[in-house]
């Protein structure tokens, strides 16, 4: 029963590529400097923390699981990282000692979610967002006011250039070879079973809590990453930097081909998904929209996106 | 020595005992049968050996030590492999991932792509010639035909080094050459020394290939025996006890002077059906017999426009065409389900909400006047005796039988000329249950034409004027007047193939 082969055939990530290009040429359109070296590096360095956001965003996704908490997460690592630095002295070695602990705190956010979620069997939705309240707070214990700044070194680096290439560039293909590596763990392979069935995979001896258990710690860590990355582009410390963040790694995830009831996606088409999500806020920018009709053009682009993808699959993912 | 014994297991769900005291021993080498009819538990008792069930009690030895099976991958730690009847596949993943997905072999923790493709060619080996077009090791399971899945999961189940398997029906949905296959593959394992638990409803296979046959009443093991020694008859007799109907539930009601013909189907085919032809008359309760899941729910739901079918339904000698519950909600059927909580009650809504949907419906109003409803609502509600607090309460103030005959006066506000019970009481009580069985009589003798599928054999032995026994989505038996025995039910269930 060979149905449609060509499309059977073709990579998941295919309709979110196609309309990541459209964007981009909408985007040279509206003002062909987007294009330039100079712009994309903008781009990428802005959206490298909403990439992480999503890959970690697409793991508990796999699972069939969702995190709502991982712009807090974010704010928290965020707000830790900085503190950890100003505390610790502005050498290479109590930076890097730093980033490792605050990627500490986001695996332990992480672990949080999922003893809450798998264990104790909280609704996913409703228990991550009571974290990201608590991880909100926890972020403004740490920093009560927005504003205290990173060392020199450490967002100097991020934005600088190694041999003459964007540091952003080399953090981004970390990213990519993460996510190549990880697409062949058995780890992912595992997340999908469960999320494509869980009782088949209880049944078939795989241990799903604690699968999905590890999956919402790697989904911390993603988000601790992407607390790094911002905590590079906005060289300072703010409790509340997660904002809308969350939800786009949502919406992300979903452009780029996975189902939110879990099994279906992969991790390369949801950084597209951050890429297009992206892209989105600079064509709003590009085309000169006044500040007050951004929201809305925005939202419509989203909306528009999400249903070509329908189109090319064929089906709507619930 | 028995390979594996287990003794004294005891189940239950709720207040239905599934198991009580079954044993049953293996040996390596053996194909071993278990036998008995709906309900007694054979699922059961290979859930428990495979770990997904959780016995009450009851001690299982290997080789003579105790052990403790805690969930499936400690039964697959023990060597113990299971082919589950309702599959436990992964629709979008291959078919290669799916067989392997006990043990995708890695390399350093990254799937090995070449071993998975590799290993999996060599577990389904043996099905490879049957497995028909569009077959391959890298499609979705989800895009295969049901017999090509059921190929995956047996192929799955003999993946790994277990030296136990349990094969829950799995030849149901097979085609002659495939079960050859399978069958060829069992007696390897055997002659290797493997101990094999085969359940199947087809006799026939059951003396093709076993070796010895446990047969299971009513949750209690009650003969273990050599095929060699037994006969057909023998298993059916003992898988039915030795009185003709058990229980609360009387011998079977006098077949009233049938009435006109008010339902016709003439080879009425859909995904789950085959070829089904049958006359149902006014004031007669038609039962649908069989093992579970042979298409008695299917044709039920087909008639009340909820599947696709192929052939012709002539309502009162008119063809009608039922493509949705909508279009046979105004043809004059009706549909109650037991699954009460996802397809018959409003939750959370009142009970006068939950009376008056379908009177709304067919009656094209839109507006709703309660005071002129209320005295339709509270006459329906007395005819089924139903006891309650006031129409205003919530439904889920009910017990799920009064749930129920709330559910049932939805379609007494108007005429309802043919009734679809599918499973109607399953979880409630006997003593709402007789007085259900009693008000679906009373409204047979109005004239209303019922076509009644229930679980328990019981049930429906005690309140059919007439049994049409399915197998596989064909009806391959009738049995009216004195014919209506647990007795001729389970050897027509069974022995029909």
């Amino acid at each position: 029963m060979m149905k449609r082969p060509f499309l059977r055939a073709m990579p998941p990530y295919l309709p979110v590529l196609v309309i990541l290009i459209c964007m981009f040429a909408l985007n040279g359109l509206a003002e062909p400097n987007s294009l330039s070296a100079y712009a994309l590096k903008g781009l990428v360095s802005t959206y490298l923390a909403l990439m992480f956001l999503a890959v970690g965003q697409t793991l508990v996704i796999f699972a069939a699981d969702i995190d709502l908490s991982v712009g807090a997460i974010l704010g928290l690592v965020n707000v830790t990282l900085v503190s950890l630095m100003q505390a610790l002295g502005d050498t290479a070695g109590a930076i890097m000692l730093s980033m490792l602990l605050a990627v500490g705190v986001g695996a332990a956010c992480g672990a949080l979610n999922g003893v809450l979620v798998v264990i104790l069997r909280l609704q996913a939705i409703v228990a991550t967002f009571a974290t990201s309240v608590l991880f909100l707070g926890l972020a403004l214990f740490v920093m009560p006011v927005a504003g205290t700044p990173a060392p020199r070194l450490f967002w100097r680096t991020f934005g600088g250039r190694i041999a003459g290439i964007p540091f952003a560039y080399f953090v981004l293909a970390a990213l990519l070879l993460m996510i190549f590596l990880l697409a062949r763990s058995r780890f992912v392979q595992r997340l999908l079973t469960v999320g494509d069935d869980q009782l088949a995979a209880f049944q078939t001896g795989l241990p799903v809590n604690s699968i999905r258990v590890r999956g919402y710690i790697m989904c911390g860590v993603f988000a601790a990453l992407a607390g790094l990355c911002i905590t590079g582009d906005t060289a300072s410390g703010d409790p509340n930097v997660g904002g809308l963040i969350t939800l786009n790694s949502v919406a992300a995830t979903v452009l780029g081909g996975a189902a939110l009831s879990g099994g279906v996606g992969t991790l390369f088409g949801s950084v597209l998904g951050a890429l297009v999500i992206g892209s989105v806020g600079s064509l709003v920018f590009f085309l000169g929209t006044p500040s007050e009709w951004q929201n809305l053009v925005q939202g419509l682009t989203v909306l528009a996106a999400l249903m070509v993808g329908i189109l090319f699959s064929g089906k709507a993912r619930a | 020595m028995p390979h594996l014994k287990m003794t004294d297991m005891n189940k239950t769900y709720g207040a239905t005992k599934a198991l009580t005291s079954c044993r049953i021993e293996l040996f390596p080498g053996e194909l071993h049968v278990i036998m008995g009819a709906n309900g007694s538990g054979k699922s059961t008792l290979c859930k428990i050996l495979a770990g997904s069930v959780k016995p009450d009690s009851g001690t299982i030895t290997l080789d003579g030590r105790k052990v403790d099976i805690s969930d499936p991958k400690a039964a697959r730690n023990l060597g113990v492999s299971i082919f589950y009847q309702e599959l436990s596949l992964s629709r979008n993943r291959t078919v290669a991932e799916n067989i392997l997905a006990k043990d995708l072999p890695t390399r350093a923790g990254f799937v090995d792509v070449k071993a998975v493709m590799a290993q999996a060619a060599q577990a389904f080996a043996p099905f490879k010639e049957v497995a028909g077009d569009g077959f391959d090791l890298s499609a979705r399971v989800g895009d295969l035909r049901p017999d090509q899945r059921q190929l995956v999961e047996i192929a799955k189940a003999f993946a790994g080094d277990a030296d136990i398997f349990i094969f829950d029906e799995p030849t149901s949905a097979l085609d002659r050459a495939q079960t050859e296959a399978f069958f060829k593959e069992l007696d390897r394992r055997k002659a290797e020394g493997a101990a094999i638990v085969f359940i199947s409803h087809r006799m026939e296979e059951v003396f093709e290939i076993g070796d010895r046959v446990t047969v299971i009443r009513d949750g209690e093991s009650v003969s273990s025996a050599s095929l060699a020694d037994t006969t057909r008859d023998r298993i059916v007799a003992e898988m039915v006890g030795g009185e003709s109907n058990t229980g609360v539930f009387a011998d079977p009601p006098q077949a009233p002077a049938p009435g006109k013909v008010r339902l016709a189907l003439q080879d009425l085919s859909s995904r789950r059906l085959r070829d089904v032809s049958l006359t149902l008359h006014a004031g007669e309760i038609l039962g649908l017999g069989g093992l579970h899941g042979q298409g008695q729910s299917d044709l039920l739901r087909a008639l009340f426009g909820l599947e696709p079918t192929t052939g012709d339904v002539l309502l009162d000698g008119t063809p009608i065409a039922l493509h949705s519950p909508r279009r046979a909600i105004r043809g004059g059927f009706g549909y109650i389900s037991g699954d009460r909580q996802t397809e018959g009650a409003i939750t959370g809504r009142s009970i006068f909400e939950n009376v008056v949907p379908i009177h709304l419906f067919k009656s094209r109003q839109h507006i709703l006047r309660r005071k002129t409803l209320q005295a339709d609502v509270d006459r329906v509600l007395q005819i089924l005796a139903t006891r309650h607090g006031g129409t205003g309460l919530p439904i889920s103030s009910l017990s799920g039988g009064n749930q129920q005959k709330v559910i049932i006066s939805r379609w007494l506000m108007d005429d309802t000329e043919v009734l679809l019970l599918d499973d109607p009481t399953k979880g409630i009580d006997l003593k709402t249950k007789l007085e259900l069985f009693e008000l679906i009589r009373s409204l047979a003798d109005k004239g209303m034409a019922i076509l009644l599928y229930t679980s328990e054999d019981a049930e429906l032995l005690a309140n059919s004027d007439r049994i049409l026994v399915f197998n596989n989505g064909r009806i391959v038996r009738e049995l009216a007047g004195a014919d209506r025995t647990r007795l001729m039910l389970t050897r027509a269930a069974f022995e029909a193939a």
